[in-house]
């Protein structure tokens, strides 16, 4: 993981007091709190629903075990004793008074972590691979040139104030971990056919009420010009994005709206003027960072364990985890497993403050203290040895995080929704649990394969329907929450936009409706190995669409 | 006739709160049933007592709320005020040694 400079620790230090003093004089009434807004959402401070959100940021998915319990420690003593994992692999929390929220950031601090630019109109957290570094697959580690973007993006005094917010993903791996293609810039390291490493450039795809994917705009770009690259879209973008309409604010809109071919030749044109600048990246600007990721001291084992096999064939449970939550690492004797934060017992992405401590032990004991987030709502253990994983799941099912269900049917995605979220029209937690609670059996999310169902509260897309197989958005239809399902989308290497099936159904039909939808694909299908989402390319949607609506 | 509160939320706190307002004065509650709640016209004075609560850092973001009286209480028109008022429609993950403060706000 990246280790704080002393002027790391100084910048948060600073960073803290400010916002103690601003805390202050907004409770003496010092600040209205129309100037307070500004500086609690630059601080990652919502006033949502029932009562503030804190945002806090997970860089890149990287976490100790540490930061881990002192996130766990915020849970219990300043807030309800959970948290909320988003879907862009940052933590959030639903409870914490204002005048607390000072001393949680200097806990936070502590431990190298802050809620710096994770809302408001600027560059916001950079999310990557969950597997960064230990996939098999993998072209180019992402985290390093994900620490070079925070770094730069990290209070630029020129990307400060966007028209909108922005959000940048990473991806170094053959298939698509981290959405690239549904961000405001989406980054993929690849090699040219003479092995040399550069980067290819997506802009202006996004989620919320309209949805776009990214445009290539440079094929191969070098690494080292990757800062000033980033500098001179987001110049275009701070320049020219609209700034009258917030509906039209995001880049997408820009680039939809300018063409691609003349948005890449402003882009390029901005990149003459100032690629030779500071921002350009030496050889040792990019070993510097890298040194910060350099792989642990894996042992030399084998990659065939027959105490583990044995233990698949006595267990038959095991077994039904180990095939669905643990993929093969890049190390033999290693595995990266899953945590399941889809449990019948909890909503998406919410963990107590009593597994976060747990979590952080395992990570300990089992997978040299590091934990990683994912963005679709989970927690991964990265470095796991083959030996150790009977054991692992054992402490995993004491905890309710071993449901055997990652990139499966009950493995959804779900935004907090109207129970939380003061932009929500409509809830979507408890139709996700009411999916769950129908779709609980492994033997039928086995038959159904690799599957994404997600759910979003409001056209937002918090929830991120609009790339799932199966996705489903909740509105207010005459005071009556409705839910409009979306077939088709898809957030990885294939990306694509789901398309509405048909009118909305009620809170009381939806399932149903998804279980139909199941159902068709179940009847269509060519064969096992045929997934939900090639079977619909190859269909269409009239079969849904006569199913569901006759 | 259009039975209204005034909600917003405490700034210290963030928590729901509605509007009471007797002959002790302004005050301000976590519970709709004990808002005070006005029609039509007489619903002016409520708003300028929330709007002086406002000005005086009391509360953040106020506005008007349709409630109707039913036997067991005030209960909001609205389903989105429904859930302000009750809180979230699920249930919270517990821990073992959660912060109980806020409750009692």
């Amino acid at each position: 993981m990246y280790q704080y400079s002393q002027a790391d620790h100084q910048l948060l230090q600073e960073r803290v007091s400010q916002f103690r003093d601003q805390v202050q004089r907004r409770l003496s009434g010092d600040l209205s709190e129309d100037e307070f807004k500004q500086q609690r959402l630059r601080n990652g401070l919502y006033l949502q629903l029932h009562a503030y959100m804190l945002r806090v940021a997970v860089p890149y998915g990287l976490l100790s075990s540490n930061q881990m319990r002192t996130l766990a420690h915020i849970a219990r003593k300043y807030d309800r004793g959970y948290g909320h994992f988003s879907t862009r692999q940052n933590i959030q929390y639903n409870w914490p008074k204002l005048e607390d929220v000072p001393q949680i950031l200097e806990d936070l601090a502590e431990v190298e972590m802050h809620a710096i630019q994770t809302s408001g109109n600027c560059i916001r957290n950079t999310t990557s691979d969950p597997l960064a570094g230990v996939a098999r697959d993998e072209i180019e580690d992402p985290r390093p040139y994900c620490e070079l973007i925070r770094q730069w993006s990290t209070f630029h005094p020129e990307f400060n104030f966007l028209p909108r917010k922005f959000k940048i993903a990473v991806s170094g791996a053959t298939h698509d971990r981290a959405a690239v293609a549904v961000h405001d810039i989406g980054v993929r390291l690849v090699k040219n056919v003479k092995g040399e490493l550069g980067l290819e450039i997506y802009v202006g795809g996004g989620l919320g009420r309209t949805p776009m994917i990214g445009k290539l705009i440079r094929k191969f770009l070098p690494p080292h010009d990757m800062l000033t690259y980033l500098e001179a879209i987001l110049r275009v973008y701070n320049r020219l994005g609209r700034r009258d309409n917030l509906y039209k604010a995001r880049i997408k809109i820009l680039v939809h709206e300018t063409g691609e071919e003349k948005f890449r030749e402003l882009v390029e044109e901005e990149w003459e003027q100032i690629k030779e600048n500071g921002l350009r990246l030496s050889d040792t600007d990019i070993n510097n960072i890298k040194s910060h990721f350099k792989d642990p001291s894996y042992e030399t084992l084998s990659d065939f364990d027959s105490d583990f096999d044995a233990q698949l064939l006595a267990d038959p449970e095991f077994a039904q985890w180990a095939d669905k939550n643990i993929e093969l690492h890049k190390q033999d004797g290693y595995r990266v497993v899953y945590l399941s934060l889809k449990s019948r017992n909890q909503p998406s992405g919410d963990v107590t403050a009593d597994q976060m401590d747990a979590i952080a032990d395992l990570a300990d004991k089992y997978s040299l203290g590091a934990i990683r987030t994912t963005h679709r709502q989970n927690l991964v253990l990265s470095d796991v040895k083959l030996t150790d994983l009977h054991s692992l799941w054992l402490d995993l099912k004491a905890l309710d995080l071993a449901t055997p269900n990652y990139n499966h049917l009950t493995d959804l995605i779900s935004c907090p929704g109207m129970d939380y979220c003061s932009l929500a029209t409509a809830r979507s937690i408890p139709i996700a649990q009411a999916l769950t609670k129908r779709f609980d059996s492994y033997d039928y999310i086995n038959d159904l394969g690799d599957i994404s169902l997600n759910i979003s509260g409001c056209i937002n897309a918090c929830g991120h329907h609009h790339v799932a197989n199966i996705g489903i958005l909740g509105v207010n239809k005459k005071g009556i929450e409705v839910y409009q399902l979306t077939l088709g989308g898809s957030a990885r290497e294939d990306a694509s936009i789901g398309k509405i099936i048909g009118p909305a159904f009620t809170a009381d039909e939806i399932v149903d409706a998804v279980s139909q939808v199941l159902d068709v694909y179940l009847e269509n299908r060519e064969d096992p190995d045929e997934t939900f989402l090639t079977t619909y390319r190859r269909i269409g949607q009239d079969p849904f669409k006569e199913k569901l609506y006759g | 006739m259009a039975l209204q509160v005034y909600t917003a939320s405490l700034l210290k706190e963030g928590l729901v709160a509605y509007l009471c307002l007797d002959s002790e004065g302004i005050s301000w509650t976590t519970d709709l049933n004990k808002a005070t709640a006005a029609e039509d016209s007489d619903i002016d004075t409520l708003r300028e007592a929330a709007e002086r609560s406002d000005r005086d850092n009391i509360v953040v973001g106020i506005y008007p709320v349709l409630v109707e009286k039913t036997a067991s209480g005030f209960e909001p028109v609205e389903n989105r005020e429904k859930i302000r008022a009750n809180g979230p429609t699920i249930i919270l993950p517990q821990s073992s040694k959660a912060s109980t403060n806020l409750h009692a706000a």
